[in-house]
């Protein structure tokens, strides 16, 4: 690794294992006198009230689950200022992280990342309606929410770059592709509930909770299509799977594992629920090109001649063309022509080397590798898995993405050995199979 | 205490259908003893009642991190937390806001002169107020309560729902599923 790049990584890790959580506290403390006032305290117990009910009360979209805490933060924001939204952020931060098992570094950055953005909402707040007439608030608000937004992304990017090690600006342009019209529309009903509830009182909420709940019912309605859409196109894809299979009965099996082991890889990497689909997918279509290959090399035991070996190494190309031809998956191109590079450039079919090799096709590389060494061929039986996990160890930076090899060589050292059987046993009936762990 | 709190909880898990089947299993029991008795020493020591109500605090804590498997507990934990927060900074009683007191039917008069071991008055001196016992709660039972209270009710009836056989997740609330899984 080139040392400028380790002294920015140590410096972002400080920046959000530290800087994080200690701007948190500072933020907390400058709050804590405003608590501390009586008349403060009926404004404190209702968005007790509201923070406990929205952190349980999600809104489904068809990429995340969202919760109405940010809404509620905001709206805390626009009517009173930073330190009831500090209140409402610590009151979740303590629920949430007592709920859902997390590291405590994560938890602190989190933390630390919210009462940021709230402070830095305020700052903007407080100055904006300093600097402008009060009835400017119908352009200002909406100017607010995409600081809020903007700080929030941001700050949320810098944190998942440091914990997941990807690039924190494809990390933000990620984040803004899947979630972002969702995320704003919540706010924008945070806004308006603050703005209503402020001039008509608490009975404004009738109407407010009457519109978040028929927005989630049409979201129920419009996601679930979506999802019965996609289940086709699941059913498509495994049966296109079991096809390349099927020609190979020793094989049986290995899209759907290889595929598998992907997605445990990526999801360790933090990549958004979309990636990470399209990478099972492509996992699952990667020897799609096997198909073009004649059964006598295919199915050879023994040494390959050169000319056999030459045909072999067509198959990335011929399942790129097949895949491209069809027109429909297109994002899972450079998963299927380039998972047989290497990241020293000895690879085919086109030799590309490091970076230049899509994201998609290292990790496939290298749950592909695994699954060629450890599963019993004909005319050999698999190697133990140890072993093979420290061949990819071995091959790690000249054949693998280092980062990406690390990663799996943890994720099967630490897998359940019930569970990892399963997977290796596995030999097609694969339908019913963990869908569900994407989520 | 709580009593129509838990009340309110069994009558819904009866609604929902839910019957006991099995009285849960805590462990490390004698944290839970230890609070009690603690606090039962504060009520006969007054002079140190302070000291052992805050030592109670700590046991209390303690009994339910050790049985934090259970969501339900990991609520009260944080209730608990709270209440713990505010007692602690005040020496081993609970501020208590005296205006919202007043509207109590009975007297306040223990806590004004200091007679009452646990509680005390609500002032400008008094450290982390806004945990205090400040929310003016009229049924079923009038009462004052505070933040860490609100936690520790919704603990009670997610601990209630549990008892009689109908969990409900708040993790999976969250994420967007109704029911628990069935143990």
């Amino acid at each position: 690794m080139r040392p400028d790049i380790e002294i920015r990584r140590t410096l972002v890790s400080l920046l959000v294992r530290v800087g994080y959580p200690l701007a948190g506290l500072m933020i907390l403390y400058s709050a804590l006198p405003y608590w501390e006032m009586r008349e403060h305290w009926s404004i404190l117990i209702g968005y007790t009230v509201l923070t406990i009910i929205c952190t349980f009360a999600p809104v489904s979209t068809y990429h995340a689950r969202l919760t109405l805490n940010n809404a509620i933060l905001f709206s805390g924001i626009l009517l009173y200022g930073s330190w009831i939204a500090v209140w409402c952020a610590i009151l979740e931060i303590l629920i949430v992280s007592s709920l859902v098992r997390s590291s405590v570094s994560k938890a602190a950055a989190n933390a630390g990342q919210m009462l940021i953005t709230v402070w830095v909402a305020s700052l903007f707040r407080d100055w904006m309606f300093g600097a402008f007439d009060a009835s400017w608030w119908v352009v200002l608000d909406l100017l607010l929410i995409l600081i809020y937004w903007l700080a929030n992304t941001c700050l949320v990017a810098v944190g998942i770059s440091c914990f997941y090690q990807s690039p924190w600006l494809e990390t933000a342009i990620r984040m803004v592709k899947t979630g972002t019209t969702t995320y704003m529309l919540l706010m924008l009903i945070g806004g308006l509930g603050a703005r209503l509830v402020s001039a008509y009182g608490v009975f404004a909420f009738i109407p407010l909770i009457a519109q978040i709940v028929a927005i989630s019912i049409v979201f129920h309605r419009y996601f679930g299509g979506m999802k019965k859409l996609e289940h086709l196109n699941d059913s498509f894809l495994v049966t296109l799977a079991a096809s390349i299979d099927a020609r190979d009965p020793y094989t049986h099996g290995h899209s759907y594992r290889v595929a598998h082991w992907a997605r445990e890889i990526s999801q360790v990497l933090g990549l958004g629920k979309a990636q990470v689909d399209e990478i099972y997918y492509g996992g699952i279509l990667h020897d799609i090109g096997k198909i073009g290959i004649e059964d006598e090399i295919l199915k050879k035991e023994g040494k390959l001649s050169k000319e056999e070996y030459a045909k072999i190494q067509q198959h990335p190309v011929i399942g790129y063309q097949i895949v491209r031809q069809a027109g429909v998956f297109d994002e899972l191109l450079p998963a299927i022509r380039s998972h047989h590079e290497r990241m020293d450039g000895k690879g085919y079919p086109d030799g590309l080397s490091g970076a230049d090799i899509p994201l998609a096709a290292r990790i496939l590389a290298v749950s592909d590798a695994f699954d060629a060494m450890v599963s019993d061929r004909p005319y050999r039986k698999g190697l133990p898995v140890e072993v093979a996990l420290e061949r990819i160890e071995e091959a790690s930076g000249t054949q693998f993405d280092a980062n990406i090899a690390e990663k799996f060589v943890k994720i099967i050292r630490n897998y359940p050995p019930e569970e990892f059987e399963i997977i290796m046993n596995k030999k097609g009936h694969w339908k019913s199979d963990s869908k569900e762990k994407t989520g | 205490m709580l009593l129509d709190v838990i009340l309110f909880s069994f009558i819904v898990a009866f609604l929902r259908g839910g019957r006991i089947k099995n009285i849960p299993t805590f462990h490390k029991l004698p944290f839970l003893a230890a609070s009690l008795l603690l606090q039962l020493c504060s009520a006969l020591m007054p002079e140190w009642g302070g000291g052992f109500v805050s030592l109670a605090y700590v046991c209390m804590l303690l009994f339910f991190f050790y049985n934090r498997a259970h969501e339900d507990i990991r609520i009260f934990l944080i209730g608990w937390l709270l209440n713990s927060l505010v007692i602690w900074t005040n020496l081993g009683r609970m501020p208590v806001d005296l205006e919202l007191a007043s509207k109590l039917p009975y007297s306040i008069e223990p806590i004004v002169n200091g007679t009452d071991f646990k509680h005390t008055v609500l002032s400008e001196a008094t450290h982390l107020p806004f945990l205090g016992d400040i929310i003016y709660m009229p049924l079923p039972i009038p009462r004052l309560i505070s933040v860490g209270d609100l936690f520790i009710m919704l603990g009670t009836f997610f601990l209630v729902q549990r008892i009689m056989n109908k969990p409900i997740s708040l993790v999976r609330l969250r994420a967007g599923k109704h029911y628990a899984a069935r143990h």
